[in-house]
């Protein structure tokens, strides 16, 4: 049989009983999943205006889930990510708040410095990793809340509003420093370009070039990486770098493109979801990008679950997380391969 | 005056840190990072608090919340050992899980009251001035907290089975061809962690952070992880970093009246200290040891289970 076909057939039958496993756990919490997932999908798809806002809360998310590709090819676990994404949001306020924040220029110029920050917040667990030898699960940590210790300090601090000290934010950008949009539903184009941009470069990356072979390598063996001369300290070191750049622009999308100021909670967590993300990807991109659309619409879709059918919004989250654990565990118990080749045996 | 308070709030204010921080140094004595604490603290605070107000005794709150960690634990070292998962990533997974399953499952119960624990007085030597107000007039689950700090250091430097935990979170093979039953071990050392961890959880809401609310221990688990390596894997460094977190947090507190960032940021402090300290461990580690005063390898160095955080080997029994 060929393997391409048997691979989305093995990935279908474990879809389908992740779901199950989901739909059966939503019943035991005694609601309706139809009344769910019908909400959800008219929630953050049922309108143009609704499609957008899936789209602004899509573009950090598929952004921070393509940077920790790179990381996870380099065998490394990048949970420094909310620090970087946070990075790249300060990088991107720096900007707004200084003399380009009313020219036109000043998103371009935006995109350059969150790329610089978030890149450089990353090489920061990149070299903590290669010359101390820490794991890079503590420095990543750390550095998140460092990150987001820099973030409270200056919203309380330097760039506190006028007259007042509280942690609900930065003053809201000039309008020439948001993200540009087209028409009158803002439609995101300038976001969905670099995410394509970044999507494609990332798949001839990985698929045609030496430097995504040599990075999968040193995920795989770093002394396999010595034996074929190269040195597998610098692949690490890129792959932090990129992908702390990579973040920094969905910090970038977040701070000028969905709240249009600083807030201390800027990340929203998406850092950490994208993990959940890659996760059960297993580093496809093409998967990624289908994969990171459907969460970004549950949290669109969730936000009306309260409304419509008076749950808490927390149950998105389980859901996905659950999507992700059952994901992960149906992968090692290999039932699908049972599952099917009974089928197959039966049809014979 | 002062100073006697402080103390005291110190030392209550830290009784969830210190348990989850000893819970979480067994645990990656034994190999395994459970990095699921932020997530095992939270539902089981809420597990402790649901099951203590049910049943009106804070008792059954403790034990349900051990439970919960316990079992979160036990299904982390499945994954790890019998399906050879990531230990990392199903750690992961479970602290979003856990997170917003019990802010899902606990709203019910946000802002309610429900048993309390109240303080008990040594008789006797509670009455000596200072000294007996200081330390021997808390609750029960403090006092539990303080004795299991020498406890865990006896029981992981000089019992067998301590040491069988250690040594399979050093060197699994070696330990296994010395008839240690490293699978079984590993297993043991990741379910009493998590059991404290949850204890430690059941602590916040029953007595430090009494009651619940939406993310009601929110942050306290990852500042755990950042102790445990503070600590050096060492119970006695790790609770001395719990404490030092108490008092930075009373100290947060006390500044709040004047200024608001500093107040904010305190917290925040355990995890560039943890950076350092991880630098200066490995730093340490590669050069000649006598190269630094003693004092500062105590206080500062720290021995990482080498195996920490890895699969076991294919070979292990």
């Amino acid at each position: 049989m060929n393997k391409n076909i048997q691979l989305i057939q093995i990935n279908f039958i474990r879809l389908v009983l992740t779901l199950a496993i989901i739909f059966f756990v939503l019943t035991l919490f005694g609601t309706s999943p139809i009344s769910i997932f019908d909400s959800i999908i008219y929630g953050s798809m049922g309108s143009y205006s609704k499609f957008i806002r899936t789209l602004i809360v899509w573009a950090p998310i598929s952004l921070a889930s393509v940077a920790l590709i790179y990381t996870f090819s380099a065998g490394m676990w990048n949970i420094g990510i909310e620090g970087q994404i946070i990075m790249g949001a300060v990088g991107a306020t720096f900007v707004a708040r200084s003399f380009f924040g009313d020219t036109i220029i000043s998103p371009y110029v935006q995109i350059l410095f969150a790329l610089g920050f978030g890149g450089f917040w990353g090489l920061i667990c990149g070299v903590l990793k290669v010359k101390g030898n820490v794991h890079e699960i503590f420095s990543g940590l750390g550095l998140d809340f460092v990150a987001s210790g820099i973030v409270i300090y200056l919203i309380i601090g330097p760039w506190k509003r006028e007259g007042i000290a509280s942690t609900s934010g930065t003053d809201v950008f000039d309008k020439a420093s948001w993200i540009p949009t087209i028409g009158q539903n803002e439609f995101p184009l300038l976001l969905i370009l670099i995410i394509f941009v970044l999507y494609i470069f990332s798949f001839f990356i990985f698929k045609y070039t030496s430097f995504g072979l040599r990075l999968k390598a040193t995920g795989v063996n770093e002394d396999a990486a010595e034996r074929f001369y190269f040195s597998s300290g610098k692949y690490i070191l890129l792959s932090f770098f990129i992908a702390g750049a990579i973040a920094g622009l969905a910090g970038f999308s977040q701070a000028s493109g969905a709240y249009h100021k600083l807030v201390p909670s800027i990340s929203g967590g998406f850092g950490f979801l994208s993990i959940l993300i890659v996760l059960i990807c297993s580093r496809n991109i093409f998967f990624t990008l289908i994969i990171s659309f459907l969460f970004s619409a549950l949290i669109v879709g969730g936000s009306q679950l309260q409304i419509k059918l008076g749950l808490d919004h927390s149950l998105i989250g389980i859901i996905q997380a659950l999507f992700v654990l059952s994901w992960l565990i149906l992968e090692k118990l290999k039932l699908e391969k049972i599952l099917l080749s009974k089928i197959i045996r039966s049809n014979e | 005056m002062l100073f006697e308070n402080t103390i005291v709030t110190v030392i209550s204010l830290s009784t969830p840190l210190i348990i989850a921080v000893i819970g979480e140094t067994i645990s990656e004595k034994s190999g395994v990072i459970n990095l699921s604490a932020e997530g095992t603290i939270m539902i089981s605070a809420l597990s402790g608090f649901a099951f203590g107000y049910i049943t009106d005794f804070a008792i059954i709150g403790f034990l349900a919340g051990m439970l919960t960690g316990s079992i979160i634990a036990a299904f982390i070292s499945y994954c790890d050992i019998k399906l050879r998962m990531d230990q990392i990533a199903v750690g992961f997974v479970l602290t979003i899980l856990c997170i917003d399953l019990s802010n899902y499952l606990g709203q019910d119960y946000v802002r309610i009251n429900g048993p309390m624990v109240t303080k008990f007085a040594i008789p006797f030597i509670s009455k000596i001035p200072i000294l007996g107000n200081v330390f021997f007039n808390h609750s029960l689950i403090t006092y539990f907290s303080i004795l299991l700090i020498p406890i865990s250091w006896f029981f992981l430097n000089k019992t067998n089975l301590g040491l069988s935990i250690r040594a399979s979170g050093e060197n699994p093979l070696a330990a296994s061809s010395r008839g240690i039953n490293v699978k079984k071990m590993r297993m043991f050392g990741t379910i009493i962690g998590g059991a404290l961890l949850g204890l430690a959880g059941a602590s916040f809401s029953l007595y430090t952070k009494y009651g619940w609310s939406e993310s009601h221990t929110a942050n306290y688990g990852w500042i755990i992880l950042a102790i445990v390596i503070f600590g050096g894997w060492n119970p006695f460094r790790a609770a001395a970093g719990a404490y030092g977190f108490g008092l930075l947090q009373v100290l947060a507190i006390k500044a709040q009246t004047v200024t608001l960032a500093l107040s904010q940021i305190l917290p925040l402090l355990p995890f560039p200290i943890m950076i350092f300290i991880l630098i200066f461990i490995q730093y340490i580690n590669r050069s000649e040891r006598n190269k630094f005063p003693k004092f500062l390898i105590s206080i500062l160095g720290g021995n990482q289970p080498e195996a920490l955080g890895r699969k076991l080997p294919e070979d292990v029994k």
